[in-house]
């Protein structure tokens, strides 16, 4: 079953390199959502610019390649075209916490039904190792030679207080976490964001080292927001796993209630008729 | 000539000045005459200076004029500004709670409103009192028009426009008798027009994030939601706005974004991605004079080069611009059908002047094609950039068997990245032969409008056709106007004639870009290009003297 999710492009991410963890994460992640009867033909995808984004070329499912930071503005015109599909976006950390940032946190403020996929590996690798919002100061790239001046932000600490109604970790080392991590988050009605903690092996030579370490999955998410962000704070272990849910209206049924302008698009005798009553109100 | 009818008035923002206007051309149509209202307003919320303009006539009316029968002034300022604006004959309305010595008739309008709850937006009121009692309506008909006009707080409206009628007809002696007309057709503004022409072409989401003067297109998408069923969006920034634009027509939705130029620099990006990815958004670009911030509520044709010259790469960009309100409607609907067709954004360019000022307008909405691109209904494989002999893909819509991908990569033709050379020359020769497929569809169409016949050509575009008409009209002068409302591919092939011709052009313009693009696209070397750029509309009486010297 996975294997014909491939496309045949050639895979061009360095060996040993977190993405592959997250490519078969999303295989698995297909599967599963079969089983729950959600088939492929109904997932969108979109992806940023970056390593993350070859994704969108090695997973053989429908959607639209977007551009730097804006995949998370992409997947919400697809879903507010056809509320019907489930869309999925990639991004980087560059992408999603730097370039597009604004469109993450109003994704989450106005709760559309998203799911954003963030592949943070704390570098800008595919522009050859610049420093990232993620970057821990002192880290060394080409437009920081001297160590990065500037603390990193963290993801989760804005999207919490943002208002999203879902918050997860998970890791690239740890596939069936992830893809359970994944199902829940695209299964969620509204906005989920899944920061994965993915390895970069030319960028970073410890990163691996690191996560086996401190990774620690979290069995049960936290009761509110302020104790998901006491999550989020910790940094000597590295909680995965389901930081914080809720239900919220969510933003295309408020704006629509039960329309699919697609779908259900207004034959064009009634449009026209519709029309002409509005300009006949004006004479 | 002689029938034109010109009533200004002015006031505070937020005396009702906007809806005293309307109310005033709502009033001329009902009577069977045709209106043109030009809305003068600053970039404030309260105070500063506003006034309307509305010229009417019993024949066709493209612009306001600025010699008015009637000028009623809600404040000193307005008295100051338009004294100078009272024709031969005319008659002014001053606040002479606010005016000392003014010269024609004072009313104590401060006074009287004080004893209303909204003492402010309530000499608005004034304006359609005073029209009636001067018009020799009667009292019950001006209660019609209140109700009909005012009706948020009507009880408050009908007693301060009984107060004033009674007080104009003691005062003023003075009668305009405006002969009935036959024209039934109802007012919209430009922005109002586009919209309608988009919905009646099948739109099926309009995007917006407020600026002047596209933020009206918004608005009326919101408050037809019901009705129409076209989904208005807000985001956070242009940028989504754009990006939602292009998720959505992925998936089928027929999108409509719109902005002024700061607004559409932000979605460049964007368009480019359009134009490789195929996706049809159709773009409005309301322009207001620039650059940057510029001046925010008034008009200017500065974006043309703007436009023309839009996203970085090379693709095949649909540039298309209105000569009226009534084609605002008609082009709109058409540009939508258009991108669709070639799958490819287009930009319909507009400027506050046409966007936001309003006239009678003939429009039937059975008379716009319903967009709807080439479908993939073919056996075998679905590959979404399909070589074919038009350049022109056929579109399958998720969800679907068939794995569709849309690419901002070069891709091959089942919108895999690529960056074989092969493919990115493929790739490229496929979106030119789209281009080339659209100039010669366009060949067959129409593309560009000719009035008049006879006496010296005047190359004019967007909402400087309205005025030049007008001028025309009023300065009596025998003229060729052309107006092409394709800018973007340009017909240059309807242009030969012109090569040896000494033309005129008139363009809202400081450099002249108009001017420019028909001497390097078509080699036509105008005479005389009238040039104007202080964010105001031209005068049709001015305009007229210049097109004389210009001859």
């Amino acid at each position: 079953m996975a294997e014909d999710l491939g496309t045949g492009a050639e895979n061009t991410w360095c060996p040993g390199c977190g993405n592959f963890g997250m490519l078969n994460s999303m295989k698995k992640v297909v599967e599963k959502l079969e089983d729950k009867d959600i088939g492929r033909e109904k997932i969108l995808i979109s992806a940023g610019i970056g390593c993350h984004a070859k994704i969108f070329d090695y997973l053989n499912l429908s959607g639209l390649y977007s551009i730097h930071g804006r995949e998370i503005a992409t997947i919400q015109g697809m879903k507010l075209a056809n509320p019907d599909l489930k869309v999925i976006g990639f991004g980087g950390d560059g992408d999603a916490y730097g370039e597009g940032l604004s469109h993450l946190i109003f994704a989450a403020k106005r709760n559309a039904d998203i799911t954003m996929i963030v592949h943070n590996n704390s570098s800008y690798s595919l522009t050859t190792g610049q420093m990232s919002p993620t970057s821990e100061r002192g880290y060394k790239g080409p437009s920081t030679p001297e160590g990065s001046i500037e603390p990193p932000l963290n993801p989760l600490m804005v999207l919490l207080s943002a208002g999203a109604s879902f918050v997860g970790r998970g890791y690239a080392g740890k596939l069936d976490h992830l893809s359970n991590l994944i199902v829940e988050a695209v299964e969620h009605e509204g906005f989920s964001l899944v920061d994965v903690l993915q390895p970069c092996v030319v960028f970073h030579d410890d990163q691996y080292e690191k996560y086996n370490e401190a990774v620690d999955i979290i069995e049960e998410s936290a009761e509110t927001r302020y104790e998901a962000m006491e999550l989020a704070e910790e940094t000597e272990r590295l909680p995965i796993g389901v930081f914080y849910k809720e239900e919220q209206p969510v933003y295309h049924q408020e704006l629509y209630t039960d329309l699919n302008v697609v779908e259900d698009k207004m034959d064009k005798d009634v449009r026209i008729d519709k029309v002409k009553k509005l300009i006949d109100k004006r004479r | 000539m002689n029938d034109i009818f010109t009533y200004i008035i002015g006031g505070k923002a937020g005396e009702g000045v906007k809806k005293a206007g309307d109310a005033a051309s709502n009033l001329f149509s009902r009577i069977g005459r045709k209106t043109f209202e030009m809305d003068d307003y600053q970039s404030l919320i309260r105070g500063g200076h506003n006034f309307s303009v509305v010229s009417t006539s019993k024949d066709d009316i493209y612009s306001h004029y600025m010699k008015a029968d009637l000028i009623v002034n809600l404040d000193d300022k307005s008295y100051e500004l338009h004294k100078n604006h009272l024709s031969d004959g005319g008659l002014m309305i001053y606040n002479s709670d606010e005016t000392e010595n003014g010269e024609g008739v004072g009313l104590p309008l401060d006074e009287i409103s004080e004893n209303y709850s909204k003492s402010d937006l309530i000499k608005g009121v004034t304006g359609i009192s005073v029209l009636s009692s001067v018009m020799d309506l009667k009292k019950d008909e001006l209660e019609e028009i209140i109700e009909k006009e005012y009706s948020r707080g009507v009880e408050e409206n009908l007693s301060f426009a009984e107060e004033i009628f009674d007080l104009v007809e003691k005062k003023i002696d003075k009668s305009f008798k405006l002969e009935k007309g036959d024209d039934e057709s109802p007012i919209f503004s430009g922005n109002e027009a586009l919209s309608l022409g988009a919905a009646s072409a099948g739109l099926d989401m309009y995007i917006g994030y407020p600026m002047t003067p596209a933020s009206s297109i918004l608005h009326f998408f919101a408050s037809n939601k019901k009705e129409l069923q076209v989904m208005p969006i807000h985001p956070e920034n242009e940028i989504s706005v754009a990006n939602i634009a292009v998720g959505a027509t992925m998936p089928g939705a027929r999108v409509m974004v719109g902005s002024s130029g700061g607004g559409l620099a932000l979605m460049e990006e964007t368009i480019s991605l359009a134009g490789m990815a195929e996706s049809p958004v159709l773009f409005v670009l309301s322009s207001r004079p620039g650059p940057s911030t510029g001046v925010p509520t008034y008009t200017e044709q500065g974006d043309l080069e703007f436009a023309l010259n839009q996203g970085h790469g090379e693709f095949p960009l649909i540039v298309a611009s209105p000569g009226s309100i009534e084609e605002s409607f008609f082009l709109a609907g058409k540009m939508l059908d258009l991108v669709w067709k070639y799958q490819t954004p287009g930009i319909f360019l507009t400027e506050k002047h046409l966007s936001e000022s309003s006239m009678n307008i003939d429009i039937d909405p059975s008379k716009v094609r319903w967009a709807e691109p080439k479908e993939f209904d073919a056996e075998g494989e679905y590959k979404r950039y399909e070589m074919t002999d038009d350049g022109i893909s056929p579109l399958k819509f998720p969800p679907s068997e068939d794995v569709i991908k849309w690419n901002s990569y070069e891709n091959n033709e089942k919108g895999i990245t690529t960056e074989k050379p092969e493919w990115v020359e493929a790739m490229h020769d496929k979106r030119r032969e789209k281009n080339e497929k659209m100039i010669l569809d366009m060949k067959e169409k129409d593309t560009v409008n000719e009035f008049g016949d006879s006496g010296p050509t005047i190359f004019t575009y967007g909402s400087t056709t309205m005025s030049v008409l007008e001028a025309l009209k009023a300065g009596d002068i025998d003229g060729k106007v052309v107006q092409p409302k394709f800018l973007k591919p340009f017909p240059i092939w309807e242009f030969e004639d012109y090569m040896e011709e000494d033309v005129i052009v008139v363009e809202q313009s400081s450099t002249g870009q108009f001017a420019s693009m028909l001497r390097e696209k078509c080699s036509i070397v105008p005479k005389n290009v009238i040039r104007k750029y202080d964010g105001r509309p031209f005068e049709p009486l001015k305009l007229a003297e210049k097109i004389k010297e210009a001859i």
